[in-house]
């Protein structure tokens, strides 16, 4: 079984000491990625749950840079310590609570004494509260932050810093001095003690704010902290704890001092000053400060990052990043900063230029749609031969992604428009469809009337070249059907023919016809057109699709479905009488069987024999998807379990929190053969896809693709009872491992031939063992060197005097 | 919000572009239509009736001459203008013919009389009386200068002596009127006839049997026959069609073209001339028809190459020997005769030029050695041509952004719809207005212009709104225009004459809209009943 298409921007990642690897949280492993290549090295697993922190244990001294330590949390309530240079797990601390987020100071503060006997290490920790359910659904707060004592593996009893509604997230200062957390309106910062023991108190102040707060920051060495708002403003409070944290012995005469006059600051909060920056539209999801502190980075839905410079607030940007940014990350190396956006991708920066070095991007995630597009919408579509899965993205992209080796292929363009993420969606990308072989794909896209102006529908067609793998236009389509939505396509299996049907009532057929220019070099490109036009009874037009040999359209008008000769464009039979209307149609492999699928308040899935030209047999199913295999006459579906279900669910290990089941058949047989148990069915596919190891044993049976409505997936052979999990290990990543970081001339150049200039001097050594001046001439700085003429006459002259020697010898 | 443009964009920029037109299905011309249209027909003066035969001197100037009504017309090839006219016909004049060595020009006439013509005299010099019936055909071989053949329509193929004015050979083998005939590039002893009984006959005057070598039945009518040039193989022209037989081969059927629409009514061959690249001095069968198309046909490839549309019923064709003149008779008189414009002209005064420039003592400036104190040394090297084997990285291409896609990038919506609108080109402006519903913003857009900036916009709604690529978007557009902004429309007159303007093209519009529905509701009925059978 192969797994993939985690999301790699649900927690913020990390980067390693040395700056050359990214930590990346992806579903219950932890990804490790070179930045100089953007591919994946290695990956830790050993979580059951999402992992929700990964914290790089800091190297206090440069020559520890190399010590790969780091620790991980996760939703299955363990806590893991790893060496990820091997990768291997060194400690798991269980403390039984799922945990959301996770803090260690006391690796952040330098300890300048060398401590024979190291303290205890201490981890505020972010949990769910689980264990006594009945207590906190009375209180309702079920989040806390506990402290954990990560050295003797257990937490600290009693302490309970907070408690919440829900888990928030944690933030520290980079000096590992304040810790914190942001709650609706407030923020609460904690003082991290000097000197960590199991039982003290923590001294901690409530900074207000009019609105819920999205994310906090704190300056690295001032008492400064930043917060963001959802309306979009940036709060910064300079010297906030000057009363609390301010410490016993000292000032209490500064005290009296910032008794009058405390600017901007609400209600009785501990700051001197509160100051508001106001540039983002919309909810600020991104504060993060430099290392030097001297800038803020903000980041948030418009998908711009704002450099704000602390002192003068003047600003910089990166615009257009195109989607929603979700977490800012500076490196040890100061020029490396990563940037995690909405859409799946990790985008590696250079920090001063702000340019882009390298994007890390995992499989987009669902976009989302507008209500009454639902139905039009699929969401992916596979490429059987291949093992890709095409994926349609907010920002009217398809990417292709590699269901092997769990990366991305290729994006297209479909719809030529710059992307505002926050803006309202008005273009929507409905359907794709792919050629059996996948070289033509097939796009719908709608634009949105705005008050009846301006609407319509386009139909493209794409063309994949033989050499290269990208798609280009080859014919565009307005208003294909009219005005009238289109409800699917269906390629046909050997031809260069297409269907599409449409709501107006009628379906069309689409033929490619090769025509080949040569005004100066051959030019192949094919022409869509439309070939016929049919309809039934002016019904709708719901479902279509080819038979294996192509022969036969089938296409659904509302309940009963039409079989159609493609070539003549003649009805040949109708087909009985759903209870619903179909939405969707396939024939089952070779086999003379055809499978529809219906939703509504009486979901079906009918299946018909096309020699009696009846129904075979039927289930009462609110199918999500329906697969089937092109060699064997096989067909998954994939089945939602109705609200019911769950109620009187019995084995509740199977179950666990499935809502979702996939059941496979056998054509003629209503039995199913095997089904599993799926979380997050809704809006989730199902296709055979070729296995890639056909060279050995070519009668392999095809594999069963999975993509849940997060866009995670997996791969297995319907067949094999064992569930192994088979590592995706990129065999072309191994080289992409540990890229070397070269800098200046080397990065330029590549390295100079170091080995041959060694030879060299020890040549010249064993000739002229006394001066060797053409290696020390031109050492140094170049300001302070005597002028070229000088040394050119001595450096030429040294050159001669060792070949003289050489003469003698 | 006014984020700056000088860093780098993560995402791709794209302009505003609007829809793409439908391109027509027609292909680029290929390089030989491009040679047969290159032949610009030039209408020289209307000549008084119908033009029936078009034959070209076999002699250095390519002259031509034309018969029509009772008169032959000898055209200089040069300048396209008639050279002499011999009138010494009592009837119509028919298919003129020049001897090999272009001295001589011999011609039928519907009083069944052939006479034979000097050309610079313009006098008959033989009068060969026979044929009882108007002749129709008349040829010299095409080598041979003593004899002739012709054909009537009182059925006979005649031999004919021209010096003794006698007949040789009466052939009779036709059924009914020979019409057409051609004499043999490899044999001058041998030529065919058609005849409108269907048949075309190979006659060989050596074999003196007075029947013909070989019948063959085209199927229709035959209006003209020729020799292609390997002399084994003949096309004939008969009702619609055009054959192409094997006569070495017993004349069997090689090919029949039938792409023309009527008669067809005369052939010729055409040569491709020197300097048309792969298909230099190829051979093809121009035929012209009553339908008015000129067809040009390859007959290695069995394909129709090119095809030329005039304006009315052609009735004959000929084609120079240096393939520089093309000339083509009609029905009602008019001789387009074209010249393909021939690159020696532009070529010599080029080598002229080249050689007057060869004699000036002006020489290369000597290279100088360049040096950071010249301006040049900065500059060397940079437009330095890549070598053959070099590996080409090309610079991305930069997106270029009109003035209304900056300021959509800057969100500046109303002004990019002004900036559109006056920069006039409709496409564009629909385009800017598709972005602006796709952001919804377009109708706010509306609200903000001023009076002059809303006079613009229904100038444009105006011409445009019926136009049937843009109406989709802007008759609803301009309905809701109208509605939003009615209260600063009453207020201004000029704003009041856009808006009378605009509602007489929507009347207009309306009412094409009508009869195209009254068209519609003729013909439905019509392809119901087409489709039902």
């Amino acid at each position: 079984m192969i797994r993939g298409g985690k999301s790699f921007v649900s927690s913020p990642p990390a980067f390693s000491n040395d700056a050359k690897k990214l930590l990346v949280c992806t579903g219950d492993t932890v990804s490790i990625f070179s930045t100089a290549t953007g591919l994946q090295i290695s990956e830790l697993e050993g979580h059951t749950a999402l992992v929700t922190s990964v914290i790089v244990v800091p190297a206090p001294t440069p020559a520890s840079r190399i010590l790969c330590y780091c620790w991980t949390t996760s939703l299955d309530g363990t806590i893991k310590y790893w060496d990820f240079s091997v990768p291997e797990l060194m400690k798991t601390i269980n403390i039984q609570l799922p945990i959301y987020s996770m803090v260690i100071p006391s690796l952040l503060s330098q300890r300048s004494e060398n401590d024979v006997k190291s303290p205890d290490i201490y981890a505020y920790v972010s949990v769910e509260d689980t264990k006594n359910e009945q207590n906190k659904q009375r209180k309702e707060l079920s989040g806390q932050i506990l402290k954990c004592n990560l050295s003797k593996s257990r937490l600290v009893r009693g302490v309970i810093l907070t408690e919440s509604k829900k888990p928030e997230n944690i933030t520290i200062s980079s000096t590992g001095k304040y810790f914190g957390i942001h709650e609706k309106c407030q923020l609460r910062i904690w003082e991290v003690p000097a000197k960590d023991l199991k039982n003290i108190t923590h001294r901690k102040l409530k900074l207000s704010h009019t609105k819920n707060l999205s994310c906090l920051a704190f300056h690295p060495t001032e008492r400064i902290v930043a917060a963001g708002d959802v309306t979009g403003r940036i709060l910064i409070w300079r010297g906030f704890g000057g009363k609390t944290f301010a410490g016993d012995n000292s000032a209490n005469g500064r005290l009296l001092m910032d008794e009058d006059d405390k600017p901007g600051v609400r209600g009785d909060g501990d700051a001197d000053s509160c100051t508001t920056w106001h540039w983002h539209s919309a909810e600020v999801k991104v504060l993060f400060f430099s290392s030097d502190g001297a800038y803020l980075y903000s980041g948030g839905k418009e998908g711009v990052l704002v450099v704000w410079q602390l002192d003068t607030g003047k600003k910089k940007f990166l615009p257009r990043i195109g989607t929603r940014l979700l977490h800012f990350l500076n490196s040890p190396d100061p020029s490396l900063s990563s940037i995690s956006c909405a859409d799946n991708r990790i985008h590696i920066l250079k920090t001063p230029s702000m340019e882009i070095l390298k994007s890390i991007s995992g499989i987009k995630l669902p976009s989302p749609v507008p209500e009454t597009f639902r139905d039009l919408c699929n969401d992916f579509v596979f490429d059987h031969t291949a093992g890709l899965v095409a994926v349609r993205t907010e920002n009217y992209c398809i990417q292709f992604y590699s269901l092997f080796d769990d990366r991305e292929i290729s994006e297209v363009q479909v719809c030529e428009r710059n992307h505002q993420p926050s803006d309202d969606v008005t273009i929507i990308l409905n359907l794709v469809a792919l050629s059996f072989e996948g070289s033509v794909m097939c796009t719908v896209e709608t634009r949105m009337a705005e008050e009846g102006i301006g609407g319509f529908i386009t139909l493209k067609f794409w063309e994949c070249g033989s050499q290269n793998s990208d798609f280009s236009l080859s014919t565009v389509i307005y208003e294909p059907h009219r005005e009238a939505a289109v409800s699917a396509i269906a390629f046909h299996p050997t031809r260069g023919m297409a269907v599409s049907a449409s709501y107006g009532g009628d379906f069309k057929v689409w033929v490619g016809n090769c025509e080949s220019q040569q005004n100066d070099k051959l030019i192949q490109r094919t022409r869509w057109a439309c070939h016929a036009v049919g309809s039934y009874r002016k019904k709708p037009m719901t479902a279509a699709a080819f038979s294996s040999d192509g022969s036969v359209l089938a296409v659904a008008a509302e309940t009963v479905i039409t079989l159609w000769d493609p070539e003549k464009n003649v009805l040949v039979a109708v087909i009985g009488s759903a209870l619903e209307s179909i939405v969707n149609l396939s024939f089952i492999g070779e086999s003379n069987f055809l499978v529809s699928a219906s939703h509504g308040s009486r979901p079906q899935l009918a299946v018909w024999s096309m020699s009696k030209l009846s129904i075979s047999w039927s289930y009462k199913l609110q199918t999500e998807a329906v697969a089937c295999s092109q060699k064997d006459s096989l067909l998954a579906v994939l089945a939602v379990l109705p609200e019911s279900y769950k109620g009187q669910e019995h084995d509740k290990t199977t179950l666990h929190n499935a809502n979702g089941v996939i059941l496979l058949f056998n054509a003629g047989d209503p039995i199913p053969i095997a089904s599993w148990f799926v979380t997050k069915a809704k809006g989730g596919g199902l296709a055979f896809i070729q296995s890639r190891s056909s060279g050995d044993n070519m009668d392999e049976n095809d594999l069963l693709a999975y993509v849940n409505g997060d866009h995670e997936y997996a791969v297995f052979n319907p067949h094999g009872a064992e569930m192994y999990e088979r590592k995706v290990r990129h065999k072309d990543s191994i080289s992409g491992e540990e890229g070397t970081g070269n800098f200046g001339y080397a990065s330029m150049y590549g390295k100079l031939p170091l080995t041959e200039l060694k030879l060299k001097a020890i040549e010249a050594s064993s000739v002229m063992p006394s001066e060797r001046a053409w290696e020390s001439i031109f050492s140094g700085p170049s300001h302070s060197l005597p002028p070229l003429t000088k040394l050119c006459s001595t450096f030429l002259e040294s050159f001669m005097e060792k070949r003289s020697v050489t003469m003698v010898e | 919000m006014a984020v700056d443009d000088r860093s780098e964009a993560i995402v791709k920029t794209f302009a505003v572009k609007p829809k793409l037109k439908p391109t027509t299905n027609k292909s680029t011309p290929t390089p030989e239509s491009k040679y047969w249209k290159s032949f610009k027909p030039k209408q020289t003066q209307t000549l008084v009736s119908s033009i029936t035969s078009l034959a070209f001197s076999p002699t250095a100037p390519h002259d031509f001459a034309a018969t029509h009504s009772a008169t032959v017309t000898v055209f200089s090839s040069q300048t396209l203008e008639p050279k002499s006219t011999i009138a010494a016909f009592k009837d119509t004049a028919t298919s003129a013919c020049f001897r090999s060595d272009g001295q001589l020009l011999a011609a039928g006439s519907y009083s069944g009389l052939i006479q034979v013509f000097d050309i610079k005299k313009r006098s008959a010099l033989r009068r060969l009386r026979g044929h009882s019936r108007p002749v129709h055909f008349v040829s010299y071989p095409r080598v041979d200068k003593l004899h002739l053949f012709s054909g009537g329509d009182d059925a006979v193929v005649k031999y004919w002596d021209v010096s003794s004015e006698i007949s040789i050979h009466n052939l009779i083998g036709h059924k009914d009127y020979v019409r057409c005939g051609d004499g043999s590039p490899v044999s001058d002893d041998m030529f065919i006839t058609g005849s409108y009984d269907h048949s075309v006959r190979v006659w060989d005057v050596r074999v003196s049997s007075d029947t013909s070598m070989l019948n063959i039945n085209h199927g229709s009518p035959v209006e003209d026959v020729i020799y292609l040039p390997s002399g084994g193989l003949i096309a004939t022209a008969g009702g619609n069609s055009v054959k192409i037989w094997d006569v070495i081969g017993g004349g069997k059927l090689l090919h029949s073209m039938e792409s023309h629409n009527k008669t067809v009514t005369s052939l010729t061959v055409g040569k491709i001339g020197q300097d048309s690249g792969d298909f230099t001095n190829q051979y093809r069968i121009l035929s012209v028809s009553l339908d008015g198309y000129l067809k040009v046909f390859d007959y290695s490839k069995l394909k129709i190459t090119s095809s030329i549309r005039f304006p009315s019923s052609l009735m004959s064709v000929a084609f120079s020997p240096d393939c520089s003149t093309r000339v083509i008779g009609t029905s009602n008189g008019i001789l387009y005769a074209g010249k393909r414009k021939t690159e020696e002209t532009v070529g010599s005064v080029k080598s002229e030029w080249g050689k007057y420039v060869g004699f000036g003592a002006i020489d290369e400036p000597e290279k100088r050695v360049l040096r950071p104190s010249y301006f040049r040394y900065f500059h060397r090297g940079q437009s330095e041509k890549p070598s053959k084997g070099d590996f080409l990285i090309m610079r991305s291409k930069k997106v270029k952004l009109a003035e209304h896609d900056k300021l959509l990038k800057k969100f500046h919506h109303k002004e990019a719809l002004v900036s559109a609108l006056r920069a006039k080109n409709p496409e564009n402006i629909v385009a800017v207005m598709e972005e602006l519903v796709s952001r919804k913003k377009l109708l706010k857009c509306v609200s903000n212009l001023g009076v002059d900036e809303l006079g613009l916009l229904l100038g444009f709604l105006q011409r445009y709104s019926t136009m049937p690529r843009y109406a989709g978007v802007l008759i609803a557009f301009a309905k809701k225009v109208v509605e939003s902004r009615a209260d600063d429309i009453t207020g201004s007159e000029e704003l009041k004459s856009h808006i009378r303007n605009l509602k007489r093209s929507v009347m207009e519009e309306i009412r094409i809209q009508q009869s195209l529905q009254e068209i519609q509701g003729i013909i439905s009925p019509l392809l119901k009943i087409a489709g039902r059978r």
